[in-house]
């Protein structure tokens, strides 16, 4: 087992620039992510959640101090590097489920993999991604809009798995679902971190973020407990 | 690959306005290639009946500016080619066959009872005729009371080979025998005969007493040489003053080939603007495609799609409507030309030659062309977006 930290943040400062004047969102944040952690992140509206979830997807650089994923320094990278290291190192989890309406269920889970490989996948390997999150066979060549919200979110969560990511990223992920069907989803959750999936989750839910070992909580740009 | 998978459903799930944007390269497609087709089957229609001259030098006397030029018959009233400047022209053109011409018009009587027309007359040697007349029936007239009448003429006064015809006002200058029909020779710069008679050159002399003549044709054998003899003849009788106006035919007919060739430019180019529009319809309607998936656009960047495959995505939705419009534009097309060539030519041999059938590939290449420049615009647009911002997009 690799024992170098998935995730590893250092005096992390994020401004944005406005005309009214410059904007801190995270003001200095340091944080490590070991491998297998289940961590959730938690913050009023504000506090700069979005931003370091922003920063951990790798979808933005920091204005000062240092992000590694896996040990790899994303500031100063290129467009295309932060994209490939999103594609291979990074599963998304939405609040919005936010999958392909013009894909089938089985190609929305393996486009990644079309997108790393650069060719035709292999579909068997979709089918038991889609198996392991608990989704019966038969809605393999349905459309998303033609399942439950529930089943959309497995589907996601197959679709963020597939490429084997080192780190599992969720944005409320039960935020759109009822309290069941958003249980069985953390469950699910659970499973993947038991099996050794690192995962962060942020959430404003205290009964959701319940589910994880460690609770980082933010205010004001600033990690405070 | 999956890009090309999701343009194409993307076009399919918006069936109507898809459509609607490769109507518009369709009709493009087809404003090009008919408008190509239509000149270009002109310029052959031309090329066909201009051939027959296309060998020749013509010397007619020279006439100052603001006339129609050489040719045209035009102040060949009093201004005439002398026997002697014809023997200078004989002698550049050497060993070409310069053929000395008269002409004139005058009313002339088929039959008893029938009204007098007034026709075009020319005088040439009867050993000349079959070098520049070819004949459909009868035979080239030797006797002096013989005469041809072109085929035009012939149809519309029913005349044939042994109609008698009383030229001058009340048969004054005599009668004469037609022995043979000209072939059609169509426009044509040496003489036109389709609607004339051609009589002996001694006929003539006697009939107007007319010694000088209205033009020399000179037929070169060596099409080479065609700018050669136009140079001489101009060096030996325009030492001093300009005597004669020399036309080298294929010269002109380069001229004619190349007004026509602007004027198919110019057509088509009109049809080229039909294509503008149509490729502003493809810009908006990808802008729209773009809108509409902004959200889809930062979902696929976060997890992992290149800029330039957010863009192929794109341009594949651009090609696809350019191609599909395009080719169904070119079908068309044929269809569309082949009715325009009917209506307007009155044949469709010209139609299925490359030189015609070229503005379908032209215009087919200049809609996806113009489609995909359209697309790259929205498909830059998609992929530059910013995936925090699209992702947040509502």
């Amino acid at each position: 087992m690799d024992e170098q930290p998935v995730m590893v943040f250092k005096d992390v400062v994020k401004v944005y620039p406005l005309p009214s004047g410059d904007v801190t969102a995270l003001d200095g944040v340091s944080f490590q992510v070991d491998r297998g952690e289940f961590i959730s992140v938690m913050g009023p509206s504000g506090s700069g959640k979005s931003t370091l979830l922003n920063l951990m997807g790798c979808l933005d650089t920091p204005t000062s101090g240092e992000i590694y994923i896996s040990g790899t320094r994303i500031r100063d990278m290129s467009d295309k590097e932060l994209t490939e290291l999103r594609r291979d190192r990074i599963g998304f989890i939405f609040q919005y489920f936010n999958l392909f309406p013009l894909l089938n269920i089985l190609e929305n889970v393996t486009f990644p993999m079309m997108l790393k490989s650069q060719k035709a996948v292999d579909p068997e390997k979709g089918r038991a991604a889609l198996r392991s999150v608990q989704l019966d066979d038969s809605l393999f060549t349905h459309t998303p809009m033609e399942v439950s919200g529930g089943q959309q979110q497995r589907v996601a969560i197959a679709r963020a798995l597939i490429n084997n990511p080192d780190i599992l990223l969720c944005d409320e992920p039960t935020g759109n679902l009822d309290s069941r069907t958003g249980a069985g989803i953390m469950e699910l959750m659970s499973d993947l971190n038991r099996q050794g999936t690192t995962i962060i989750m942020v959430t404003h839910d205290a009964n959701i973020a319940a589910y994880s070992r460690r609770t980082i909580r933010i205010a004001d740009g600033r990690i405070v407990e | 690959m999956i890009f090309w998978e999701i343009a194409k459903r993307n076009i399919r799930i918006h069936m109507l306005r898809s459509s609607l944007a490769m109507l518009g390269i369709v009709i493009g497609v087809v404003a090009i290639a008919t408008m190509g087709i239509l000149g270009n089957s002109m310029v052959l229609a031309v090329t066909d009946s201009l051939r027959t001259v296309g060998d020749s030098v013509i010397v007619t006397p020279h006439v100052g500016g603001g006339m129609f030029g050489p040719g045209s018959g035009a102040g060949s009233v009093d201004l005439k080619i002398t026997e002697q400047d014809f023997q200078k022209i004989q002698r550049a053109s050497a060993p070409n066959v310069a053929i000395p011409i008269l002409q004139t018009s005058d009313r002339m009587k088929l039959g008893v009872g029938s009204d007098d027309i007034v026709a075009a007359i020319y005088g040439i040697n009867p050993d000349d005729v079959p070098d520049l007349l070819k004949l459909t029936a009868g035979d080239y007239s030797r006797g002096n009371s013989g005469c041809l009448v072109g085929s035009t003429f012939a149809d519309d006064n029913n005349v044939k080979v042994g109609s008698r015809i009383s030229i001058g006002t009340d048969g004054a200058k005599g009668t004469l025998r037609v022995t043979g029909i000209i072939e059609e020779r169509g426009m044509a710069f040496d003489i036109m005969t389709d609607s004339a008679i051609v009589v002996t050159r001694d006929w003539f002399d006697s009939a107007y007493n007319r010694n000088d003549y209205d033009k020399v044709v000179v037929k070169v054998k060596d099409l080479d040489d065609l700018s050669k003899v136009k140079t001489d003849i101009e060096d030996q009788l325009n030492k001093r003053d300009e005597i004669v106006d020399v036309v080298d035919t294929r010269e002109t007919m380069k001229s004619i080939f190349e007004v026509f060739g602007q004027i198919t430019t110019f057509v088509t180019a009109i049809g080229g603007i039909s294509m503008i529009v149509a490729g502003v319809s493809i810009l908006n309607i990808m802008m729209m495609s773009v809108t509409e998936r902004i959200k889809e656009i930062g979902i696929m960047r976060s997890i992992g799609a290149q800029r330039k495959e957010v863009m192929a995505m794109f341009l594949y939705e651009a090609l696809i409507l350019g191609v599909v419009g395009s080719l169904a534009g070119g079908i068309m097309s044929l269809v569309g030309g082949y009715a325009v060539s009917s209506l307007m030519l009155q044949t469709t041999k010209y139609l299925f030659v490359p030189s015609t059938l070229i503005s379908i590939v032209y215009g087919v290449s200049f809609g996806i062309v113009v489609s995909l420049i359209c697309g790259i615009y929205p498909a830059w647009r998609a992929a530059t977006l910013n995936p925090i911002d699209a992702l947040r997009h509502e």
